[in-house]
């Protein structure tokens, strides 16, 4: 049976950018941009186009799952690489909802841009960004893979400082692709570390997997164990930076200065969740190195609780999600951290589509609201948007994990998960991930009160033009909802739904059982776990009415939608830390400038002037008159040939 | 009689001084020039003679290079008159005391 | 024929440029870009011939020497390499100066033909004495096309640049005579030779001597004094190719000259690799700091050769590879930099990029170049860039993870202040009013915007620079077998008879077959008597030879390449070893 070829997703997008970017630079000079019917088709049509190529290979595909090597990349002594493509059950569920909901996301972005002087530019980026991602998810080999997660770095910078003539969005651009390239290095120096161990064979994700399983066939583990949690340990950097874990989980929150539908589709859909992946991935070594999988525990651990309450103090509403990624992801990497990369992915996948929806609701909402972003100056808007309103209060019933909806199967999974996982650190991780989920109810239960429920809190002459969002916006949200609402039942563990399993488990499943064999995993009952999760879920709700339903939210002046007061120094603990990083480089490279260069400068200086000194000095030997010098120099030369003469001669 | 080469050597040494006294002493610029043209003339005559003491053969290459030096004399004069003339230009003397513009 | 095109008609072209009126600058221009499409296509031709050697003249004496001097050019895959940058980017320079030179147009393209032709001679010079009399005159020609069209203090600039350069290669000058003074002549291997007789000491001492020129040209910390005032005050054009294409000369001077010839020893491996490393941070530190857009570029491409000088150091086997594509990138990455630099001088009036802002909204197709260079420098994989990074990084973990550690946050500090700088030149709002300059014409901007086409096609397919160099492996035996036929089969073992006429005729059979034409074989043979001739008189010597060849391998155990070169030097019959090289490649 032949396939489609696996460079076909990749292809139409970056068709669609060629395109685009020739449009956007062309146009560029022009009064009037290009027609939007056309870029925004184009726009679509492309990721549309790769969606259903990646929809026909996913039906078609063998329990193997594809393979192929376009061309050699690199190739020098001691390294070499290939572009190689690789479509099996995990790349496959990442394809489709990234070129899925990529393609709803562009779609959606045709109202959000509407009237935008960069309006072709924007979707340029878009289909940029969709065939990096493709390329990060369907690369066979991590330096392919590691293409794709710059490149997808790189339009996120891109994005989010979209409208660049705001000094403000550039500097949260440089922000995030700084921060990511520390994590990116990480990556780098963790590639390399992996082919000092095994050659660049290494790299490839079969070759990876071929060596692991030599290894434990020579039984050589202790041997590679630690150079191997060196690389794990430098890999997982990586995988903080892009995922926005502690310690790199700074840039995030300042990401949402870009459009909206760029947060909803890369910064919380898709590019963040590519660390997940990658640990995911590469899990039969992780499955390996204990100690690396427990500082990832403790790093998603820690993560997301930190962000969840973080999110608790936000008063603008991107802000606000964005936290609750961080969040997520935190449970994501918790998952990880027990090799329930099943479990991690499949949340990556519900997250996906709860998240964008939330985020493509504030998007409408913000669309309404003519930009304002603080939940403080929104309030009542079920009545004035009733399809943004009931699509967010779907999607927040999902991220709490409302019985049903697709964040209950994902994250009770997760939790059952980690409580399984061992006999101390199990627990300890259970209480604080169900603690978690109890303040994510109260942080989004408080988000969704400020912003549809009570009184309008904003000027009177803002409420005359709230509108709900056109058409070409609600589609995709709707789509989204019901994804938030149905998408869990792919692996419904209570009611013996395990479809999502078992189609990751030739992927992860080898990894699991390693890691399952090294550690005693007890069988609970599920059951106690989805009641655990529903009261947390329940409580939350309930706590979030109780304080926010009630209390009266008072509506502010000034344009700044900062936290007042300590919590903004509390929310950005980190950033202080960053900052001292910071500060330390400045003051190294203020050292360079000010001191090391001026004392190179002096030295030469002074070199120079002592030539001149010495220049000065010898031209006194000078003589004024020309006759003079001539019967001088005349006179040298005879007392040359004398000197030659009565010394006897050269030799 | 046969011309001793130790006569042309002493005529050539005497040309020579001459050439170089009249270039240190004289002040005029164009005496100068004269005095090294002679000095130079001077050393051909010199070669000229030491080529007539070898014998025939290598003789001649003796003569030839006296030739060449005629040939760059001639290129160093032009040269040189073309200098003498630009300087006389600006400065409008030929009085070589008053060039002491070189000394730094 | 094709390398003495190279270098000699550059020179050829600067003189025909003279014909041209003084005022009309488009009509010189014409002819200037002209005759620079030709040179580009050449140095092309270059690459793609593969490596090619003239037959040596001999070109003169320097007294006190035991050789002569030969005029003989050698194009290998990294010497090729840099003359496709110094043609490339001169061609663009010519392009770009078109709208900034105004009347002086051919004076400016006088310069450049020259500096040209100078840095083709260096990247092609096989002969010791050649390379340094390049290597000098890249300076005049740059000096004064620095101090004719540059900025404010471009006098202080033009002085500075020569003299200090100048000065950095005198030690060199010294040393190279010396050096001739024991060896049989000024080809690579007889210097080689030549060096292991020294002691210890004068070996130190002649290699600094070396060095120095070398770590001044690149620039490495702290010889760097000259580097930014230069950079900044030369017109922009010409600082794309100072930076793009002579520089490089430093680094091509330590892989082709300082590695083959002098035994080194760990102390000055390792040092010299902590000083690249050293250079790559200092320099994207002082990046972080520079207000000054083009001296913000000096900076950065100081870090960037400093990490190819620690790259070089590293001598790995992957290190030429991943050297030559990280210069090559930072050839066209940085030149095409400063030539956008220099169209947003000419549209701002100004250099310093506080003063700049808000190009995006201005000329959009100038900040989409500006952008996408700027984004290329940063070596995001898919460009030549990290290709290169990449693989000099895997060179230098090769040495331990400090090394790649200090590399990898040199990546960290490029990334901040790549991106501060274009943030400050073409987003936010205009730091000020001002008249606006010339903008990009449309073939500049086809002209850059092929440049980062071919960073992209480095990127994704690097075998085009890097399968150039495995004919390098094959070239330095070659290179060096040649030389040892130029010194009268010096290395051949001295119970070995001279060739007779029968023999001769044998050979002489044995190329037609495989596929010498007329004239090469001809060539061949009279190259091979002639130095049967020399052969008695140099018998002596082979025993010096013989002995090198187990000396150095053992002796420089960390130098692999000092190794391959050294002891590829005394193959057992060198002339037939060379020819059979030479058929092997033809075929």
């Amino acid at each position: 049976m032949t396939y489609l070829p696996l460079w076909f997703i990749p292809l139409f997008p970056l068709i669609g950018t060629i395109l685009l970017g020739t449009i956007a630079v062309v146009s560029s000079g022009a009064k009037k941009g290009p027609s939007e019917g056309l870029v925004g088709t184009l726009a679509v049509l492309f990721p549309a186009l790769s969606f259903a190529v990646v929809a026909i290979l996913a039906c078609t595909m063998p329990e193997a799952g594809l393979r192929e090597t376009l061309c050699n990349w690199i190739d020098i002594p001691l390294f070499r690489a290939d572009i190689g493509f690789l479509f099996d059950g995990l790349s496959r569920i990442m394809l489709l909802f990234v070129t899925g909901i990529g393609s709803l996301i562009a779609m959606y972005s045709i109202g959000y841009m509407h009237g935008d002087r960069g309006f072709a530019r924007f979707f340029a980026y878009i289909n940029l960004f969709l065939f990096s991602m493709i390329v990060l998810v369907l690369a066979d080999s991590l330096l392919l893979t590691f293409l794709g997660w710059e490149g997808v770095g790189l339009c996120s910078y891109l994005l989010i400082g979209f409208w660049n003539q705001d000094i403000k969005n550039c500097k949260a651009a440089n922000k995030a692709f700084i921060v990511n390239r520390v994590g990116d290095v990480g990556f780098l120096l963790g590639m390399l570390t992996l082919v000092t161990i095994g050659g660049s064979s290494i790299l490839n994700y079969d070759g990876l997997a071929a060596f692991i399983k030599m290894i434990f066939g020579a039984n050589m583990v202790s041997e590679v164990v630690l150079p191997l949690s060196l690389a794990g340990a430098l890999i997982f950097i990586g995988c903080t930076g892009k995922s926005a874990q502690i310690p790199l989980l700074t840039w995030l929150p300042d990401a949402m200065a870009g459009p909206t539908p760029v947060s909803a589709l890369i910064h919380a859909a898709t590019m963040v969740t590519s660390g997940v992946y990658l640990l995911a991935r590469l899990g039969l070594m992780f499955s390996m190195l204990d100690q690396v999988l427990l500082v990832i525990t403790f790093v998603g651990m820690f993560t997301a609780l930190w962000a969840a309450i973080a999110g608790l103090l936000q008063n603008d509403i991107k802000k606000v999600l964005a936290y609750s990624t961080i969040s997520q992801l935190g449970y994501m990497f918790m998952a990880a951290g027990v090799c329930a990369f099943d479990a991690s992915i499949f949340h990556v996948f519900t997250h996906a589509f709860f998240k964008a929806a939330l985020f493509l609701g504030a998007g409408a909402v913000i669309h309404a609201l003519a930009g304002e972003q603080d939940m403080r100056r929104m309030g009542g808007l079920i009545n004035k948007t009733p399809v943004t309103a009931c699509v967010m209060i779907f999607a927040f019933l999902a991220i709490v994990g409302f019985p049903g909806f697709a964040g209950f199967w994902s994250k009770d999974l997760i939790l059952e998960r980690l409580f399984v996982s061992g006999p101390i650190v199990g627990p300890l991780v259970y209480v604080v991930g169900l603690a978690t989920a109890v303040i994510t109810a109260v942080y989004m239960g408080r988000l969704i009160i400020m912003t549809f429920f009570g009184k309008y809190r904003g000027s009177k002459e803002s409420e005359e033009h709230i509108h709900e969002a056109p058409a070409v916006m609600l589609f995709p949200m709707v789509i989204l909802a019901f994804g938030a609402i149905f998408s869990g039942y792919l692996w419904a563990d209570s009611i013996g739904i395990t479809f999502f399993r078992d189609s990751m488990a030739s992927v992860v499943g080898e990894a699991q059982a390693l890691y399952a064999a090294s550690n005693a995993v007890s069988h609970v009952n599920p059951v106690i776990f989805a009641a655990l999760g529903t009261v947390a879920a329940l409580g939350g709700m309930f706590i979030a009415w109780k304080v926010f339903g009630h209390a009266r939210i008072i509506g502010v002046k000034g344009a700044s939608t900062v936290p007042e007061g300590s919590a903004a120094s509390w929310t950005f603990l980190w950033d202080y830390i960053h900052c001292a990083f910071i500060a330390g480089v400045n003051i190294l490279a203020w050292f360079c400038d000010v001191v090391v260069e001026k004392v190179l400068q002096a030295i030469q200086w002074t070199l120079a002037a002592i030539v001149e000194i010495l220049g000065d000095g010898a031209s006194v030997l000078q003589v004024r008159k020309v006759r003079l010098q001539l019967a001088f120099s005349i006179a040298g030369v005879a007392l040359l040939v004398m000197l030659v003469v009565f010394s006897g001669g050269l030799v | 009689m046969e011309l001793q080469a130790m006569y042309i050597q002493v005529l050539a040494l005497v040309i020579f001084a001459i050439g170089i006294i009249v270039a240190i002493s004289r002040r005029n610029l164009f005496f100068v020039l004269m005095g090294v043209e002679l000095a130079l003339n001077a050393v051909n005559l010199s070669f000229v003679g030491f080529a007539k003491t070898l014998p025939a053969e290598a003789s001649i290459t003796g003569q030839i290079v006296p030739l060449f030096s005629i040939a760059v004399a001639a290129a160093e004069a032009c040269v040189g008159f073309a200098m003498v003339i630009m300087i006389f230009r600006n400065k409008e003397s030929v009085d070589a005391d008053s060039y002491s513009d070189m000394k730094g | 024929m094709l390398l003495h095109l190279l270098v000699i008609a550059p020179f050829v072209a600067a003189i025909l440029m003279v014909l041209n009126s003084r005022d009309d600058s488009n009509s010189s221009s014409r002819m200037a870009i002209l005759m620079g499409v030709a040179f580009a296509v050449m140095s092309v031709a270059l690459i793609v011939t593969g490596n090619q050697a003239t037959a040596p003249m001999e070109w003169f004496h320097i007294p006190g020497t035991r050789g002569p001097v030969y005029y003989y050019l050698y194009a290998h895959g990294l010497g090729s390499w840099m003359v496709f940058l110094s043609c490339g980017l001169s061609l663009v320079a010519l392009i770009s100066a078109r709208s900034t030179t105004g009347k002086n147009y051919r004076n400016f393209a006088i310069g450049i033909f020259a500096l040209m032709g100078a840095m083709n001679g260096t990247f092609l010079a096989a002969d010791a004495v050649l390379f340094f009399f390049f290597f000098e005159a890249m300076v005049i020609p740059a000096a004064i096309l620095i101090a004719g069209f540059g900025g404010e203090k471009r006098i202080t600039a033009a002085l500075t640049f020569a003299i200090y350069t100048l000065v950095g290669s005198a030690p060199m000058m010294v040393a190279l005579w010396y050096l001739l003074t024991i060896a049989d002549n000024s080809l690579l291997l007889s210097m080689a030779v030549a060096i292991q007789s020294l002691p210890a000491e004068h070996q130190a001492l002649v290699l600094l001597s070396f060095l120095l020129a070398f770590l001044v040209k690149t620039p490495i910390f702290p010889f760097h004094g000259w580097q930014a005032i230069t950079y900044s005050e030369a017109p922009a054009p010409l600082s794309a190719i100072l930076t793009g294409a002579m520089s490089k000369a430093g680094v091509f001077g330590f892989i082709a000259w300082v590695l083959p010839i002098f035994p080194l020893n760990l102390n000055y491996i390792s040092g010299l690799m902590w000083l690249g490393l050293l250079t790559a941070v200092y320099g994207a530190l002082m990046a972080l700091r520079a207000t000054d857009g083009k001296r913000l570029l000096a900076y950065s491409s100081m870090s960037h050769l400093g990490f190819a000088v620690a790259g070089v150091f590293s001598l790995s086997e992957a290190m030429l590879p991943a050297v030559l594509v990280l210069l090559v990138a930072h050839g066209i990455s940085a030149g095409v930099q400063y030539f956008l630099m220099g169209v947003a001088e000419r549209m701002t009036g100004t250099r310093d990029i506080t003063e700049m802002g808000g190009l995006s909204g201005k000329n959009p197709v100038f900040s989409f170049l500006f952008g996408t260079a700027g984004v290329m420098a940063l070596a995001v994989p898919g460009t030549a860039g990290f290709v290169g990074e990449f693989t000099v990084l895997l060179s230098l973990w090769d040495l331990g993870p400090l090394p790649a550690l200090v590399g990898g946050f040199c990546l960290i500090l490029s990334a901040t202040y790549v991106l501060r700088f274009i943030q400050k030149v073409i987003f936010g709002k205009p730091a000020r009013e001002y008249q606006e300059g010339t903008r990009t014409t449309a073939l500049e901007g086809v002209a850059f915007g092929s440049m980062l086409v071919l960073l992209l096609a480095f990127g994704l397919h690097p075998a085009f620079v890097t399968n150039s160099l495995h004919l390098f492996d094959e070239a330095t035996p070659e290179e060096t077998a040649a030389a040892e036929s130029l010194e009268g089969a010096t290395a051949a073992p001295a119970d070995e008879h001279p060739m007779t006429e029968d023999e001769l005729r044998e050979l002489d059979s044995t190329l037609a077959a495989s596929g010498f034409s007329e004239e090469e074989r001809a060539a061949l043979m009279a190259q091979i008597r002639s130095m049967e001739e020399t052969d008695s008189a140099a018998v002596q010597d082979s025993a010096v030879v013989d002995s090198l060849a187990t000396d150095s391998s053992s002796a420089t155990d960390t130098g692999s390449v000092v190794d391959t070169t050294v002891a590829a030097a005394a193959p057992e019959t060198p002339a037939v070893e060379t020819e059979k090289t030479e058929a092997s490649e033809n075929e």
